[in-house]
């Protein structure tokens, strides 16, 4: 309670052109638990990501990071407190997984820098970490779905910040990649007292790594707060707009599914 | 490797041409440059040659090579495309109504032509930039300018040739914007030449910001790289050389465009690499192509022609051969 949060969005209200897409958006993110971004298509989630990272100037309120406004720092200064990993990444040339990830340094290079070979050796650490180096002179856009993702973790990590934002990390990937991502960004979130945040389609997902959550509903906040107390059956049917029912699983895990008495069909 | 070859053309070109001269004369004049023998009469004829003619012309063919090759390799990462050439903003279709507008209206003036073929380029360049930074500041919408601003002085080129007196003036222009070095004399070399070194000097010592960039605005910014000024810097930079290049000898199209490609499929994508290689293939390239023009039977071609018909199949053959995928689809 008067602990400075790493990350926290006040008031914040997005426009494009004439179409509202956020209103009001207000929640704060701890360290150490990943929080989890939900809501269905056009919610406005990508939007409020990039106000989060400082691609999109909000027209009202702010985004506060470390104590600090985002729209009122650098490029540089942003790029040292918040790392990305984007949705996915297809390159026009080819790189291999090592340039991509000493690219996490740019911030740090100055003007006229470009890394020196102790930045190199960082950078093949960082692929070690997510034991990855075997990856590392391999062509970037050779590699499969998972490996990327996995290289672009490995920059966002290099890039040494103290929050990680992470877009729809799963949507690509195939079905034992998704769990790896997300443990691995759960591990590192843990290990390194991260404030991450991530979007997700899946609640599924959402339940099994997330610890706190915000429930993003057009546009505006629908339910924030620890999982325990948002993530229930009311909560996800006004989210989703459909019915679901909450099983609980093996090892006290529990998952979502459309309502055995929708017959089997989604429309209503 | 590549620049052992570079010296060797280097060599050949200062010894060949309509009036040969052979390795032994070579040395003797370099040293007495530095040694303290002066050349007798018999040498005063190569020393012309050399000197005046050979020299300036060699060193320009080198530094025009490595301007428009360093040109490509940026305005290809900033565009994020492999398949763009400096001319995409326009610097050359300006360039050539400046020449041409030169040409048509104070005709003998070669510092005027020179002088209007830069400033023309550049003001091409900065229109297109403008239009794009007041649309939305996007890669496509900046190309999409580019576009128009060609268009708009392709047509005035041609206005230019219709209004042009066809046995004096339109001849002149055909062969301007053709591109070529014969008229190269100490002073171009000297004024564009020192241009476009401080043109390569700069953008070498920026070019590793160029990968981050390659990747795309937002994931640029996300790594924190300035990129809506850094794209203006390069872009100015850039034009400068091509600029300078372009009023000195014409337009030389081709080079810009093959010579990165060739670059990256040999020495990869990373700019730390891949600007100075570029720079040192361009040089060789464009030397061995104005000693080409310079050597062929049946009279001097323009060096711009021989670019096209020799660089094209080059580069047909490698794409053939070379699966090493310097870029993707």
């Amino acid at each position: 309670m008067g602990k400075e949060k790493t990350l926290a969005v006040h008031d914040l209200s997005f426009d494009y052109d004439t179409r509202p897409t956020l209103r009001d958006i207000d929640f704060s993110v701890e360290p150490g638990v990943i929080c989890g971004l939900l809501g269905p298509n056009a919610s406005g989630k990508s939007t409020l990501f990039k106000l989060i990272n400082g691609i999109l100037k909000p027209k009202r309120g702010r985004v506060i990071v470390e104590g600090m406004e985002v729209g009122c720092l650098p490029r540089s200064a942003v790029a040292g407190l918040m790392a990305v990993v984007p949705q996915m990444t297809t390159v026009a040339f080819s790189f291999s997984a090592l340039q991509m990830v000493v690219m996490g340094r740019t911030a740090k290079l100055g003007a006229l820098g470009r890394p020196s070979k102790r930045d190199y050796r960082d950078a093949e650490a960082a692929l070690e970490d997510l034991g990855v180096a075997n990856l590392k002179h391999r062509a970037f856009n050779t590699l499969s779905g998972g490996e990327r993702q996995i290289v672009l973790l490995a920059r966002a990590l290099f890039q040494n910040p103290s929050i990680l934002l992470l877009d729809e990390p799963t949507s690509h990937l195939d079905f034992k990649n998704q769990y790896l991502i997300m443990d691995m960004v759960r591990s590192m979130t843990r290990s390194r007292n991260l404030t991450s945040l991530v979007t997700l389609h899946d609640p599924n997902m959402a339940a099994r790594y997330c610890g706190q959550m915000v429930m993003l509903k057009q546009g505006r906040v629908h339910r924030k707060g620890m999982t325990e107390d948002v993530f229930e059956e009311g909560a996800l049917e006004s989210l989703y707009g459909m019915k679901v029912s909450i099983e609980n699983g093996p090892q006290g895990k529990c998952f979502v599914m459309p309502s055995a008495d929708s017959r089997a069909s989604v429309l209503q | 490797m590549t620049f052992l070859a570079l010296c060797a053309a280097v060599l050949i070109a200062l010894s060949t041409g309509k009036y040969p001269i052979d390795l032994a004369t070579l040395s003797k004049l370099f040293l007495s440059l530095i040694g303290p023998e002066k050349t007798g009469t018999s040498l005063e004829g190569p020393a012309l040659v050399l000197w005046s003619i050979r020299l300036p012309r060699i060193l320009m063919s080198l530094v025009t090579g490595a301007a428009l090759s360093v040109a490509g390799v940026v305005f290809q990462s900033l565009f994020k495309n492999p398949l763009v050439s400096p001319s995409i903003l326009g610097v050359t279709s300006g360039a050539n109504f400046g020449a041409a507008l030169a040409l048509l209206l104070f005709s003998g003036s070669a510092t005027t032509l020179e002088a209007s073929a830069f400033i023309w380029g550049l003001i091409a360049v900065a229109l297109a930039y403008q239009i794009g930074k007041r649309g939305d500041n996007t890669v496509t919408t900046m190309v999409l300018a580019g576009v128009i601003v060609s268009a708009l002085f392709m047509a005035g080129l041609s206005y230019i040739k219709c209004k042009a007196d066809p046995l004096g003036q339109l001849p002149e222009i055909v062969f301007w914007t053709m591109g070529s070095f014969n008229t190269v004399s100490w002073k171009d070399a000297a004024q564009g030449g020192s241009l476009i070194v401080f043109g390569l000097l700069l953008s070498h010592f920026r070019r590793w910001g160029l990968n981050p960039m390659a990747l795309g605005d937002e994931e640029a910014m996300s790594l924190g790289v300035d990129v809506y000024g850094r794209r203006a810097w390069h872009i100015l930079i850039a034009t400068l050389m091509v600029a300078a290049a372009t009023a000195s000898c014409g337009s030389i199209g081709w080079v810009g465009l093959v010579i990165p490609h060739t670059a990256r499929m040999i020495i990869g994508a990373d700019h730390d690499a891949l600007l100075p290689y570029s720079a040192l293939l361009g040089a060789l390239f464009m030397l061995l192509m104005d000693t080409v023009a310079r050597i062929l039977p049946g009279g001097e071609i323009p060096v711009g022609i021989l670019t096209a018909i020799i660089g094209a199949p080059c580069f047909g053959y490698l794409l053939i051969r070379n699966k090493s995928r310097a870029w993707s689809d």
